[in-house]
């Protein structure tokens, strides 16, 4: 059975090739895009944090994005 | 009402949306690769080969849906001048680009036992690979050009003919001279493929939308941050 499966009755080279191609294609790119995700957030709440109190009061009042990634963030920096 | 889709009030639900989508995918893959690799049975001409399709297939519908979005979004955004639409457009064009690749790549690999050839010059692998290229420009010309309008100006133009790509990749396979297969599934008509192959390829589909929402979703969320941090230089 398992034999089967990975030898594919000949074309496993081929089939086992096409899946992990797209497999590791697809994980590598979710860690770029998620790492940079990740750099990015840090890097503003830490811009957040050097602004002023009242500065930065003023900037998380008018904005919810802010307002998320400070949450989220400032316990970590 | 249009306000509630302003980039800032779609950040406030994202992170939710993107942890339910992480915490179904890999139910999703389990159960779509035991379909696609075990339980789906061998074709009767190709035999096991033929499961590459589980991926080729997906990839390839995948790559003409988001150039087809794109396209649209742009020329609505050019009348209407919708930033978010332009937000959207970036987030998703590198998805385009990848599974463009993946489903030449893996094609590549299904053409080598199937047509005793890796690769043939022939309408649909040809623009197949001229799609690649127009997401190639689309990408550098987001990525590089820094004037907004001549961006928006390039960009429109590169994806409405590159659009005209769409249908020729589309009808290439019944109209013109290739060695791909003839389309199997069809949504006006009747489809020459058995429903056995149906459920591992739209098992396979759902997998990778999912993907592609998960990766949309973190580049959205990374450009409206990105877009926050200029504004923040204003409070300094």
């Amino acid at each position: 059975m398992i034999k089967d499966i990975l030898t594919m009755n000949g074309y496993g080279f081929y089939v086992w090739l096409s899946f992990a191609i797209t497999f590791f294609s697809c994980i590598f790119y979710y860690v770029k895009t998620y790492k940079e995700l990740k750099k990015y957030e840090k890097e503003f709440a830490k811009e957040l944090m050097e602004l002023s109190a009242i500065n930065r009061q003023k900037y998380l009042d008018n904005s919810k994005v802010a307002n998320q990634i400070f949450l989220s963030k400032s316990k970590t920096i | 009402m249009l306000s509630f889709f302003s980039p800032s009030n779609i950040f406030v639900y994202l992170n939710k949306v993107i942890e339910f989508l992480n915490s179904i995918i890999f139910i999703v893959l389990v159960v779509a690769l035991t379909f696609a690799l075990v339980i789906s049975p061998p074709d009767y001409v190709q035999g096991n080969v033929v499961r590459i399709m589980y991926v080729h297939v997906p990839a390839a519908w995948i790559s003409l849906a988001i150039f087809s979005i794109m396209t649209f979004s742009y020329i609505i955004n050019y009348i209407f001048r919708i930033k978010n639409l332009l937000i959207i457009n970036y987030s998703i064009a590198p998805i385009g680009l990848l599974f463009t690749a993946l489903a030449i790549i893996t094609g590549s690999v299904w053409g080598k036992p199937t047509w005793g050839t890796w690769w043939a010059w022939d309408a649909r692998l040809t623009s197949m690979i001229v799609l690649m290229f127009f997401y190639i420009a689309l990408i550098l010309s987001l990525k590089y050009l820094n004037d907004e309008r001549i961006k928006l100006k390039v960009t429109t133009t590169l994806s409405i003919i590159g659009f005209i790509n769409v249908p020729i990749i589309r009808y290439s396979v019944d109209y013109l001279n290739t060695l791909h297969q003839p389309t199997s599934l069809k949504i006006t008509g009747t489809s020459t493929i058995h429903t056995s192959f149906l459920l591992p390829l739209f098992l396979m589909l759902l997998v990778f939308l999912i993907y592609s929402a998960l990766i949309f979703l973190m580049k959205y969320k990374t450009e409206i941050i990105k877009m926050k941090k200029k504004r923040l230089k204003n409070y300094d």
